[in-house]
C-alpha cells in the first residue's frame, strides 16, 4: 500500500494513477487469514472458549482465596458416646461405724445367699444374714461390749473400748450369771454372755454392713453413712406409687419410685424438698472424661435403659435446648450417644458460597482445584505439542528437503513410531511409576517426555509432504542459485511456508495430547495427587456412590475438558477454513 | 500391480521387525526390581506358579538373560510359533486368552463401525452438500463434539442416565447377574442389553473424524471441474451429488475404511475397561496395570502388527481403487 501512495504522490504523477478511490484494496495474506477466521462463528466461538479457559487456570489461581491443596475442615455433628450405662451384677457394700467387712467375708456372704443361709462364718467370727428385700441385705455381727475376770460368779465388768454401757448394765449380768442363762435384754438390746469360771464376755448382736445391688449416686455428708442408706433402701423398697418417707441421723427424706429409679428428695412428701440424688441398678459411667451428669439426667438414661428405648430427649445440661441421646445396646453394655459438634475435614461439601463448586474427597475446594488442574491439564498439552512440533519439523523438513535414502529412512522411522502402540506404552510406564513410587511432579516430567517421543510422527510426515511440494517451486530455484546455506534454506525459506498447517495440526493436537492425558489420570496412572489435573478430578467417579451422589464433584471437570478440547478443535478448524480458501464454493 | 503389493509387504515386514524389536527393548528396559516384585505377587495367587517358576519361563522365552540381540531373535521365533509364554494375570497360555476375549473386541467394533458409517458418511455428504447452512454447522459442531468427548466422562454420563437414573442397563459387564438362568434367545438379548452402552460410547467418539473425512473430501470432489460439467449438462441436482460426486468420494473413505478393518481385532482399550466388557481391550489393560509381562508384550506386538496391517490394506485398496497411484 505504502508503495502505491508514493506512486500517486510523485510529482509527474499523471491523471491516470491510481488514487484512493479507484485503487483496488489489497489485503496482505496474514489479513486475509485473519479476517476469513473472524467470519467464522465456530472459531470465534473457540477462540472464547480458550481464551476463558486460561484466564481461568492461570490468573484464577493467583486470584483465588485458596491454595492447591488446601484441606478445609469444619464442625459437623457426629453420634459420639456420651455415657456408658451397665446393669449392676455386684453387690455394693456399706460398712456399720466402726465395723469391718472384709473380702473373705464378702465371698461368703455371697455363698451363703447363693446357698439360702441365714448365718455365715469368717475367719473365726459368725454373721447373721437378714434379707431386707430384694438383693438387698443387712449383716449382723456379735460384737464384744464388755469383758471381765472374777472367780464364783462374780465378774467385774469393763466396757470395750468405746463403747458406753447402758444403765443396770451390771446387775442385768450378774442376774444372768445367777439365773444361768446365756442372754438377756436391755434396753431393747440382745446381748449374749459367754462365761468360763474365771472370765466372761458379753456381747451384742450389731449391724456390720449392708450389701445391695443398688447403685447410689448421691452428693450430700451422710449420703454414705450405714444409717442413711439403711434407712434410704428401707424406703426404696416401700416406695411405690406413693412417695415413701424415712427419717436418718435426724433428718428426714422422702424416697419416690420413678420408674426403675428411686430420687430421694430432702424433707417430708408435702414439701418441696431439693433431688439429693437416685438409686438404681445401673452403673452410670461418663465415655468423656470429667463429665458429670445430674441426678434427671441419670433418671432419664436410666428409665430409658430399663425400659428398652432407643432414643430419648433430655434438655442439654449446658444449654438447656432439647438434644435428643441414643442409646445403643450391646449384651449387656449399652451406650448413650449424642451428637456433639466434632471438627472433620469437609469432604463432598455441596456448593455453597465459600466454596462454589463444593468440596472434593479430600477436603478441598473443587473450584481450585480444578484451576490448578486446568493449569497442569494445559501445560502438560502445550509442552507436548511443542515437543512433538520440534521433532516433526526437523525430521520431516530434512526428509522432505534431501529426499532419496534420507527421506526413506526418516519415513521408516515414522512407520515404526506410528506402529507403536501408545496406550499401552503410557499404562506400563504407569503401573512401573507405581510401583517405584515416583514422584507426582516427576511422573508429570516423563509422561510429558513419552507422550512428545512418540506424537511427533504425524506431524513429519504432514511437514515432509508439504516439503516435497514446495521444494519443487520456483522460489526454491532461487534460493539455490542465490548460493544459501541449506540449513537456511530448510529453515527460513520452507518451514515458514509449512506454518500455517503446522499451526493448524499444532491446534488439533493439542486437543488430544489433553484428551490423553486425562484418559490415562483419569485411569489413575498419570497425574497423581496432591497434583491435579482434570482428568484425575473426575477419576472420583470410580466411586459409583460419587457418581450418583456427588454430580459437582465430575461434572465440572468434565465439562472443562470438553470445552477446552472443542475450544482447540474449533480453532483449528477455522485455521484450516481460513489458511485454505480451496475450499470456500 | 502385483509388483507393488509385494513391495509394500515385504517393506511392512522389515517395519514390523523394527517395532518388534523396539517393543522388545522396552520390555528389557523394565526394571528388574519391578518384574521381580510382580511375578513374587502374581506367584501368590491361587492357581499361580511359584516365583522361580514365573521367572524361568519368562527368561525362556524372552531370554533375559542373554544380550538384547540373541534374546531379541529368539523370542521373535517364538512369537512366530505363536509361543507368548503363560499369562501371569490369567494363569493361562496368552494364546489361549487371547482367543476367549478376542470376539468380544470383535463384535463391539464391527457394531460400531457400521452404526458409524451409517451416521457419518450421509451426514458428511450432506454438511458439503449445503456447506456454511445452518445444517453443516450442526453436523460440524456435532463431529467437534464427537471428537472432544472424554470416553470416560460421556460413559459416566451415559452410566448415570441410563443405569442409575432410569435404571434400564447395567453399569458394567457383558452378561447380567441372570445370564446363567436365561433360555438361549434370553442370554442373547441379555448380551445386547450390555453391548447397548459400550456401542454408543464407541461410536458417538469416533463418528466425528469419518464425518469431517467424508465432509472434507465431498467438498474436494464439489469443486472439481467435472461436477461443474455435470450441472452445466444440466443433470438434476440429486444425480449430480449421488452419482458423480459421492462415487468419487468414496475412493478415499474406502480406503480409510479399509484401513481401519484391521483395527476390529485391536479392542477399544478404554471403553471396554469402562464397561468392564472381557474384551481383547479390557484383558490386556487388566494385564498392563497388573504388570503382567507375557500377556502386555504379546498386545503391543499384536497392536502393532494390526496397524501395519491396517496401513497395507490401506495402501492397496488406494492402488487398486485409483488407477493413478499404481504408476510410481
Amino acid at each position: 500500500m505504502d508503495e502505491k501512495k508514493t506512486y500517486s504522490q510523485a510529482p509527474d504523477a499523471t491523471p491516470i494513477a491510481l488514487d484512493d478511490a479507484r485503487r483496488v484494496k489489497v489485503l496482505s495474506p496474514g489479513m486475509l487469514v485473519f479476517k476469513r477466521f473472524m467470519r467464522n462463528k465456530l472459531a470465534i466461538a473457540g477462540s472464547i472458549i480458550i481464551l476463558l479457559m486460561f484466564l481461568f487456570a492461570f490468573p484464577g489461581g493467583w486470584f483465588s482465596p485458596y491454595s492447591e491443596s488446601q484441606v478445609f475442615r469444619a464442625y459437623y455433628p457426629q453420634l459420639s458416646d456420651y455415657a456408658a450405662v451397665t446393669i449392676n451384677e455386684e453387690y455394693r457394700y456399706t460398712p456399720a461405724p466402726g465395723q469391718q467387712f472384709d473380702n473373705a467375708a464378702r465371698a461368703k456372704m455371697i455363698l451363703a445367699i447363693s446357698g439360702g443361709e441365714t448365718a455365715f462364718e469368717s475367719a473365726g467370727a459368725n454373721f447373721g444374714l437378714v434379707r431386707e428385700g430384694e438383693d438387698f441385705y443387712r449383716i449382723t455381727g456379735l460384737q464384744t461390749v464388755a469383758s471381765g475376770r472374777g472367780i464364783r460368779n462374780r465378774f467385774d465388768l469393763k466396757a470395750a473400748p468405746g463403747i458406753t454401757l447402758p444403765e443396770g448394765f451390771q446387775a442385768a449380768f450378774d442376774e444372768t450369771i445367777a439365773s444361768g442363762a446365756q442372754s438377756f435384754t436391755l434396753a431393747g438390746m440382745a446381748y449374749t454372755v459367754r462365761a468360763s469360771k474365771v472370765e466372761a464376755v458379753v456381747s451384742a448382736v450389731a449391724d456390720v454392713a449392708l450389701a445391695s445391688k443398688l447403685v447410689f449416686e448421691m452428693e450430700g455428708g451422710n449420703a454414705d453413712s450405714f444409717a442413711f442408706r439403711l434407712a434410704a433402701q428401707r424406703a426404696a423398697q416401700a416406695a411405690g406409687q406413693d412417695p415413701a418417707p424415712f427419717e436418718a441421723a435426724g433428718q428426714r427424706y422422702t424416697a419416690r419410685r420413678d420408674g426403675d429409679v428411686v430420687r430421694f428428695y430432702a424433707g417430708q412428701p408435702d414439701e418441696d424438698g431439693a433431688l439429693l440424688g437416685v438409686a438404681s441398678h445401673f452403673v452410670l459411667k461418663a465415655a468423656i472424661p470429667g463429665a458429670a451428669f445430674s441426678p434427671a439426667f441419670r433418671v432419664a438414661a436410666q428409665n430409658a435403659v430399663a425400659e428398652n428405648l432407643t432414643a430419648f430427649v433430655m434438655p442439654g445440661e449446658d444449654d438447656g435446648k432439647d438434644r435428643e441421646y441414643v442409646v445403643e445396646r450391646k449384651d449387656k453394655q449399652y451406650t448413650i450417644r449424642r451428637e456433639e459438634m466434632t471438627y472433620l475435614v469437609s469432604t463432598y461439601e455441596s456448593p455453597s458460597w465459600a466454596h462454589p463448586l463444593g468440596t472434593d474427597g479430600n477436603g478441598m475446594d473443587m473450584l481450585v482445584r480444578l484451576m490448578y488442574g486446568g493449569r497442569v491439564s494445559l501445560m502438560i498439552g502445550f509442552v507436548v505439542v511443542i515437543i512433538e512440533t520440534l521433532f516433526g519439523v526437523v525430521l520431516g523438513g530434512v526428509a522432505g528437503y534431501f529426499g532419496k535414502w534420507v527421506d526413506n529412512l526418516v519415513m521408516r522411522v515414522v512407520d515404526v513410531f506410528n506402529c507403536i502402540p501408545q496406550y499401552p506404552i503410557y499404562i506400563i510406564m504407569g503401573a512401573i511409576m507405581d510401583a517405584e513410587k515416583v514422584v507426582p511432579i516427576v511422573r508429570i516430567y516423563l509422561l510429558m517426555i513419552a507422550m512428545g517421543v512418540l506424537g511427533w510422527p504425524a506431524i513429519a510426515r504432514m511437514v515432509r509432504g508439504q516439503i516435497l511440494s514446495l521444494r519443487e517451486q520456483e522460489f526454491m530455484t532461487a534460493t539455490e542459485a542465490t548460493g544459501l546455506s541449506v540449513k537456511r534454506r530448510i529453515f527460513r525459506h520452507l518451514v515458514p511456508n509449512v506454518i500455517p498447517q503446522l499451526i493448524v495440526i499444532a491446534t488439533m493436537s493439542l486437543g488430544s495430547v489433553i484428551l490423553i492425558e486425562a484418559v490415562l489420570s483419569f485411569l489413575g496412572l498419570g497425574v497423581k495427587f496432591p497434583m491435579a489435573s482434570w482428568g484425575s478430578i473426575i477419576n472420583a467417579v470410580s466411586n459409583i456412590y460419587v457418581m450418583t451422589n456427588y454430580l459437582f464433584v465430575w461434572i465440572p471437570a468434565g465439562m472443562l475438558i470438553l470445552l477446552t478440547v472443542l475450544g482447540f478443535n474449533f480453532i483449528g478448524d477455522g485455521l484450516r477454513d481460513a489458511f485454505d480458501p480451496k475450499m470456500k464454493r | 500391480m502385483w509388483k507393488y503389493i509385494l513391495k509394500r509387504v515385504l517393506l511392512s515386514a522389515m517395519i514390523l521387525f523394527f517395532v518388534a524389536l523396539i517393543i522388545y527393548g522396552i520390555m528389557r528396559c523394565i526394571p528388574t526390581s519391578f518384574v521381580e516384585n510382580m511375578a513374587r505377587q502374581k506367584s501368590s495367587l491361587p492357581g499361580g506358579k511359584t516365583y522361580t517358576e514365573w521367572l524361568a519361563q519368562l527368561n525362556a522365552i524372552y531370554k533375559m538373560d542373554t544380550d538384547i540381540f540373541t534374546g531379541f531373535f529368539s523370542w521373535l521365533g517364538n512369537a512366530f510359533r505363536g509361543e507368548f509364554g503363560d499369562s501371569w494375570h490369567f494363569n493361562v497360555p496368552v494364546m489361549t486368552k487371547f482367543r476367549e476375549v478376542i470376539w468380544d473386541s470383535f463384535w463391539l467394533a464391527a457394531i460400531s463401525l457400521y452404526l458409524r458409517v451409517i451416521i457419518a458418511i450421509p451426514l458428511g455428504v450432506l454438511s458439503a452438500k449445503k456447506q456454511y447452512s445452518k445444517t453443516d454447522y450442526a453436523v460440524t459442531v456435532f463431529a467437534l463434539i464427537g471428537i472432544s468427548l472424554p470416553t470416560f466422562f460421556f460413559a459416566t454420563i451415559l452410566k448415570l442416565v441410563f443405569s442409575v437414573n432410569l435404571g434400564w442397563l447395567d453399569l458394567y459387564g457383558k452378561v447380567g447377574r441372570m445370564y446363567q438362568m436365561l433360555s438361549p434367545s434370553g442370554q442373547f438379548w441379555d448380551v445386547v442389553k450390555h453391548y447397548i452402552m459400550p456401542v454408543i460410547t464407541l461410536t458417538i467418539i469416533s463418528v466425528g473424524d469419518l464425518m469431517r473425512y467424508t465432509r472434507t473430501n465431498m467438498l474436494e470432489v464439489l469443486n472439481a471441474d467435472f461436477i461443474r460439467t455435470a450441472r452445466a449438462k444440466g443433470l438434476p441436482e440429486r444425480t449430480v451429488i449421488n452419482k458423480h460426486a459421492f462415487r468419487n468420494t468414496l475412493i478415499p473413505i474406502v480406503t480409510l475404511l479399509g484401513g481401519t478393518l484391521p483395527s476390529l481385532f485391536g479392542g477399544a482399550l478404554i471403553t471396554e475397561t469402562l464397561f468392564q466388557i472381557p474384551g481383547i481391550g479390557y484383558t490386556s489393560y487388566q494385564a498392563m496395570v497388573g504388570g503382567d509381562i507375557p500377556f502386555t508384550m504379546f498386545y503391543m506386538l499384536f497392536i502393532a502388527v494390526l496397524t501395519l496391517l491396517g496401513t497395507l490394506i490401506a495402501d492397496i485398496l488406494y492402488a487398486v481403487v485409483d488407477p493413478r497411484v499404481r504408476i510410481s
